[in-house]
């Protein structure tokens, strides 16, 4: 099984401790921590597999920054769907991928570092229900060249990641590398 | 110069599009409440405290009743697109809340 869906399946465990007693504010924050990295993890595999060489596909999907994804994200939530009904749809299905994103790395802050707020379980079993309604939207749509683009955004993460991965492989290989990817995808690391 | 996003420049505008949201019964929406605010990254955001009937909450339709909501008040007001503000969603069934009190939930 997928990393994303271990993660899903460990959050519903966390949510569901202690039913039908009340839940512990610990469990539940943890589930919404699990929720969130379900989709991140998801999002930055999938990055890593345009990536060609596979023993570094790991290190690959380090390199995403949350902060950077969550403003290419909010943009993405944020665009006016397109008219086309051919891009209508896979943007519809991007769009509650991006949203959920947003939504889920907020979530994920406030467990981890507002311990005032109380969480119920109504509330994380939406945000679980949120990271799986993405995770389905996102299988639809992963070929795509629109969600290709979400994944290495043009300017905000491409720069950065390129950067890193530059650095970080020519400190490892002082001869140089090849920077390279399939031709089908190499418009994304543009 | 900065941006002031219009849901914080305007916020009675704001306000008044929010009063005009009403929820019939099958939203299964008991109280709801707003607030403007930062998110976590700083970004300007509004934040829905919606507190919905046990039924509605029933873990079998929440899935349905939270989309349901979430697309209403986004087709209503689009915050981000509108206003400038990152909408985020709280939810809990009224027996959560009578159990946990929290103000923000109204």
């Amino acid at each position: 099984m997928a990393y994303h869906d271990d993660l899903l399946r460990h959050a519903v465990f966390l949510s569901e401790l202690d039913l039908p007693e009340a839940p512990k504010q610990v469990d539940l924050r943890r589930a919404v921590s699990a929720a969130y990295y379900a989709l991140f993890h998801l999002l930055t595999v999938e990055a890593a597999q345009n990536w060609r060489r596979e023993r570094q596909r790991s290190r690959f999907a380090r390199m995403f920054d949350h902060g950077r994804m969550k403003t290419c994200s909010s943009k993405v939530a944020s665009r006016p769907l397109p008219r086309d009904p051919a891009e209508n749809a896979p943007a519809t299905l991007l769009k509650l991928v991006a949203e959920s994103f947003v939504n889920l790395q907020h979530a994920r802050h406030t467990a981890d570092y507002d311990n005032a707020y109380a969480w119920s379980r109504t509330d994380v079993w939406d945000l679980i229900l949120d990271a799986e309604d993405a995770i389905k939207a996102w299988m639809g749509i992963r070929e795509t060249t629109m969600a290709q683009d979400y994944l290495i955004d043009g300017r905000s993460i491409t720069i950065r990641v390129v950067h890193q991965i530059l650095c970080t492989l020519r400190s490892v290989n002082s001869s140089g590398f090849i920077f390279s990817c399939s031709r089908r995808r190499q418009s994304s690391f543009t | 110069m900065a941006h002031l996003p219009r849901g914080v420049a305007q916020p009675a505008e704001l306000i008044k599009r929010l009063n005009g949201l009403v929820f019939t019964p099958e939203y299964g929406v008991v109280k709801w409440r707003h607030t403007v605010d930062d998110d976590w990254s700083g970004d300007p955001a509004i934040f829905f405290w919606i507190t919905l009937s046990d039924a509605a909450a029933d873990r079998n339709v929440l899935s349905r009743t939270t989309r349901r909501i979430k697309d209403f008040i986004i087709k209503q007001i689009d915050p981000a697109g509108e206003w400038d503000l990152i909408p985020y969603f709280h939810f809990r069934s009224q027996s959560e809340q009578e159990k946990l009190k929290d103000k923000v939930f109204g």
